[in-house]
């Protein structure tokens, strides 16, 4: 696994995106540490433009679960409801992300709090496109505080000339 | 200098449909496995994963997943396999992770992540209950062609 970019928001904004990921790997692992500064936990994934997104969620709040086709991909540590100074932890793990077939990505997705009340979110996740990956973006309803770290990395599959397999 | 993860160690991809995928002569130089799995398969059976060609009743497993039909968890014992994920007729990505595969003092476990956009996602935890070595990963499941399987390695 090589890191490909980490990006440490120095002043609040909407949205950190990676353009021109490099073609050279097998899978994105994308890890997250969020804060935002509204009442609102929810952060979604985008890659190029275009296409569409399907989504299944299991989520957990500390005192219930749900399972629902949700519109987002990551929770993120929101303003007010949670300890300060805490971040939410993402990772984001995506396949075969140079392929011709529609991309599915894996999501988990946990908020911080000194509190009942903290959110556990696994999402599986589809892209319609069959383009290869050439960027990728987190946003939210209004901005990611300063502190925010997102970190890219990619992997790239192949043989040890030992492990052998069948078919 | 930074410890290498993900070491690659093997790479499926199939050119035609098939029941199982076995991978081999797994060197015990690493701490934990990793395996990728991305593609369809063609019935809605679970994924499930043998080690060292073990058919006995010496699996047990612990799911937690979301359905249209809504969240749940459940649990089986003396079970034939664990669980490699929960895949679907459509593009699907799942994560299954041995921690400690190499060890001889201890029954084998691993941690999975089933991703079928639409229809489940899920999380699971299984036990081989063998104290050997992992030295081969047979995955079970209805796969499509184009489906692949990568394997790797991770350094403690």
């Amino acid at each position: 696994m090589k890191l490909i970019e980490s990006k440490t928001l120095g002043t609040a904004q909407a949205s950190i995106e990676f353009t021109s990921i490099p073609q050279d790997g097998t899978d994105l692992v994308v890890f997250c540490s969020l804060r935002t500064n509204v009442n609102a936990i929810a952060a979604t994934l985008s890659f190029n433009t275009g296409g569409t997104y399907t989504r299944r969620r299991l989520q957990g709040d500390g005192s219930s679960v749900i399972s629902d086709t949700a519109s987002v991909d990551l929770v993120v540590n929101a303003s007010t409801g949670t300890t300060t100074n805490t971040f939410s932890n993402t990772q984001i793990y995506i396949p075969n992300y140079t392929g011709s077939t529609a991309k599915s990505y894996s999501s988990d997705s946990v908020t911080e709090n000194n509190s009942t009340e903290a959110y556990q979110t696994l999402i599986a996740g589809r892209w319609s496109e069959t383009a290869a990956i050439t960027s990728l973006k987190i946003t939210v309803a209004n901005t990611l505080d300063a502190g925010s770290i997102i970190s890219l990395y990619k992997i790239t599959k192949g043989s040890d000339g030992i492990v052998t397999t069948s078919p | 200098m930074p410890t290498p993860t993900y070491t690659p160690l093997a790479t499926v991809t199939l050119a035609s449909s098939a029941s199982s995928v076995t991978l081999s002569n797994i060197p015990a130089s690493y701490r934990d496995l990793i395996l990728i799995h991305n593609g369809a398969l063609t019935n809605t059976d679970n994924i499930v994963w043998r080690a060292n060609g073990d058919t006995g009743s010496n699996y047990s497993i612990v799911q937690a997943l979301a359905t249209s039909g809504g969240a749940s968890s459940n649990s089986s014992a003396s079970r034939t396999s664990g669980l490699a994920g929960s895949s679907y007729t459509q593009q699907s990505a799942n994560i299954t992770q041995w921690l400690d595969y190499s060890a001889t003092d201890k029954h084998k476990t691993s941690l999975g992540r089933a991703n079928s956009p639409t229809s489940e996602v899920g999380m699971s935890a299984s036990r081989w209950a063998n104290t050997a070595a992992i030295n081969s990963l047979t995955l079970l499941g209805a796969f499509a062609s184009g489906n692949t399987f990568s394997l790797y390695g991770v350094i403690a």
